[in-house]
């Protein structure tokens, strides 16, 4: 290597040497390692099995749903109804409000006893629903079994106008019919929008024990003032260190990613009607988000982890920089109003609200990437100007 | 060969001025104050001061960890502000802080030194070989120094600040919690050092280590230079039979025996 080489301020070849080096003593921190990415990679098989289950019960519920009928006897022609729709009878079931109020019942039909006659002489004929509105378990159970009730009596409104020569439409003056644009894979996004959540969880999760380590640690080990005794410049060791735990960050989203793909393939969560597909146009535009992410986040890290003379000061600070991460897609996460234009262009929020139209399927603006390219870029710029400010600072060395 | 001119150094100090207080107020102190001096090739320089005398904060400066607030010093003709890029490749420092990456192993640790210091591969490899057959750290080489003891963090330490074969070698009290026999064999590394023609300076507040090895002294306390020439000099200068009888003249107090 010649001599004038050795005197540039900037470096690529100890650049690349402090990066390979950070690389592969992060990569030796098994335990740091093991746990960081078990986090991660189990997070995608555990959120895709709980919908899957919740989303079973819940069908498995309103199809095979029954109706406890207390005085069924009162009313043969409901049940005659009820039971070619395929909702089975089950007759005067016992102690039926306990059961109800227990959770043990979601609902109960009750004939009044003066239902037969209010019947035969065309007056209202009374039915109770029985239902406890506190618990959202049993909502779609009871709405099931109101709806059987309202189309019976339509039926029957419908032959008595038809008998008196009437037409059916007359009772009708409105007709309202639903038109609902959301297209399936959006109807099925709803539940799996917090797979985008977990994602960017992963983006965060594998770079906090790396930024600590290459930040905090090297303060803990000593090990700076040495490094700095070196020929090797604090631009050289703020891009190499950022690079290094870029890549164990970068590991850890993929390892998310294929968390979700794996279980997606194993759990058939399109035949509980939850038309949502994660192939490669997902996780292309899933990679496409995440990498500038994914080397977005330890900048930040990095610059926190920096603060502060000590280790845990050190560390105080970089746990701040986590939860400011953390708490950022909350934003659209409880949003009930239309994002407004700025929203992909606030860090981390815009990052979950493209992932999220990445799943609905959604076009996806040239402004919208130029926000996931440009903003992870900009903040990189700032936080590794910060990072390496720190880095340099002789006050961190002499001040004891 | 190092020629030290009027360093100074302040520092800016926190102070709390009652108990548990939480506002604080800042005070400049001087750590170095106007030293000045030359250690030469093939010699042995002790800086020697009590502790918090400034012979670590001028050690840092001339490693060109920390920048002086006025003052100079060259190494081997290059100044420590202008050209650190010249100084650093010429300097072997074994600082105060001496720490190791824990998960590689001390030989990873020599050679990443020693390829920051613009050694080739291989270079870098040649020379962590034959360090470690002088420090006798075979047994060692290639573990991860998590569980070195002290002597032997110590060896690893010194053998990563020598690895690109320095001119100039600052080591600050480097024979800090070793036992004799860790002692016995960096003194005869540091007399190695000079032997082959090397430049050596090295602090410390253990009288019978200078007494062993220096050529020189230079005494700092409070941040000035007290006293700078050879041991003999210094005894006959105060007028002691004893090196550290003298020392304690020259400081003016009784607490180097403390430090």
């Amino acid at each position: 290597m010649s001599d004038r080489k050795q005197n540039s301020m900037f470096s690529p070849t100890r650049l690349l040497l402090v990066a390979r080096k950070e690389f592969s003593d992060l990569l030796r921190d098994r335990k740091s390692i093991f746990w960081g990415l078990f986090a991660v990679a189990i997070s995608g098989p555990l959120v895709v099995g709980m919908i899957y289950f919740v989303a079973q019960s819940v069908t498995e519920r309103i199809e095979k749903v029954t109706a406890p009928i207390v005085n069924a006897q009162f009313a043969p022609d409901l049940v005659r109804f009820l039971e070619r729709g395929g909702i089975k009878v089950e007759a005067d079931p016992a102690d039926y409000e306990a059961r109800v109020k227990s959770g043990d019942l979601d609902a109960v039909l009750v004939i009044e006893p003066d239902f037969a006659a209010a019947y035969a002489s065309g007056r209202p004929a009374r039915i109770t629903l029985v239902t406890e509105s506190s618990r959202d378990r049993s909502a779609p159970v009871a709405s099931r079994l109101a709806r059987a009730v309202r189309g019976w009596a339509e039926y029957v409104g419908n032959e008595r106008l038809v008998l008196r020569g009437v037409a059916p439409a007359v009772a009708r003056p409105v007709q309202l019919d639903d038109l609902d644009l959301a297209t399936p894979e959006q109807k099925g996004s709803r539940m799996l929008q917090i797979m985008s959540f977990y994602a960017l969880f992963a983006g965060l999760m594998g770079a906090i024990a790396a930024a600590l380590d290459v930040t905090a640690g090297e303060r803990e080990r000593q090990t700076l003032e040495p490094l700095l005794a070196t020929p090797v410049t604090v631009p050289e060791l703020t891009i190499g260190k950022w690079l290094a735990v870029s890549g164990v960050n970068l590991i850890a989203v993929s390892v998310s990613l294929l968390g979700f793909v794996l279980a997606l393939q194993v759990v058939p969560i399109d035949r509980l009607g939850l038309p949502f597909s994660f192939g490669l146009r997902e996780y292309a535009g899933f990679m496409a988000v995440l990498v500038p992410f994914a080397f977005m986040v330890p900048a930040v890290l990095l610059a926190f982890g920096a603060a502060g003379k000590t280790a845990k000061e050190a560390q105080s600070s970089l746990q701040f920089g986590v939860s400011m991460i953390g708490l950022l897609p909350l934003m659209s996460f409880f949003r009930q109003t239309k994002a407004p234009w700025w929203d992909t262009w606030v860090p981390v929020n815009g990052q979950y609200a493209v992932l999220s139209k990445v799943l609905r399927s959604e076009t996806i603006t040239s402004t919208d990437w130029l926000a996931m390219i440009a903003i992870p870029a900009a903040i990189c710029v700032v936080a590794l100007f910060v990072f390496s400010r720190r880095l340099g600072d002789e006050r961190m060395l002499a001040g004891r | 060969m190092i020629e030290v001119t009027a360093l100074c150094k302040q520092f800016e100090v926190r102070e709390r001025r009652s108990a548990f207080a939480l506002r604080s107020t800042t005070r400049r102190v001087t750590a170095v104050n106007d030293v000045s001096f030359v250690a030469r090739d093939g010699e042995v320089t002790g800086l020697l001061g009590p502790n918090g005398a400034g012979k670590t904060t001028t050690l840092r400066m001339l490693s060109t960890l920390l920048t002086p607030d006025s003052g100079s010093a060259r190494i081997d003709g290059h100044d420590i502000a202008q050209d650190r890029a010249q100084v650093r490749r010429r300097l072997g420092v074994l600082g105060d802080a001496k720490g190791l990456y824990w998960r590689l192993t001390a030989r990873e640790n020599i050679v990443y030194f020693g390829r920051l210091h613009g050694l080739a591969e291989s270079e870098a490899r040649q020379r962590a070989d034959t360090l470690i057959d002088e420090l006798g750290l075979h047994a060692l080489a290639d573990r991860p120094t998590q569980g070195f003891s002290q002597g032997e963090r110590m060896k690893v330490a010194i053998a990563r600040a020598l690895v690109h074969n320095p001119q100039t070698v600052l080591l600050d009290e480097p024979t800090n919690g070793l036992d004799i026999m860790s002692t016995r064999s960096m003194r005869d590394l540091i007399r190695g050092l000079k032997d082959r023609g090397k430049c050596v300076l090295f602090s410390s507040h253990i009288m019978q280590e200078v007494a062993a090895l220096c050529d020189r002294v230079v005494i700092i306390d409070k941040g000035t230079v007290v006293f700078n020439g050879t041991p003999d000099e210094a005894l006959a200068a105060t007028g002691l039979t004893s090196l550290e009888d003298a020392f304690v003249k020259l400081i003016g107090s009784e607490e180097g025996l403390f430090a």
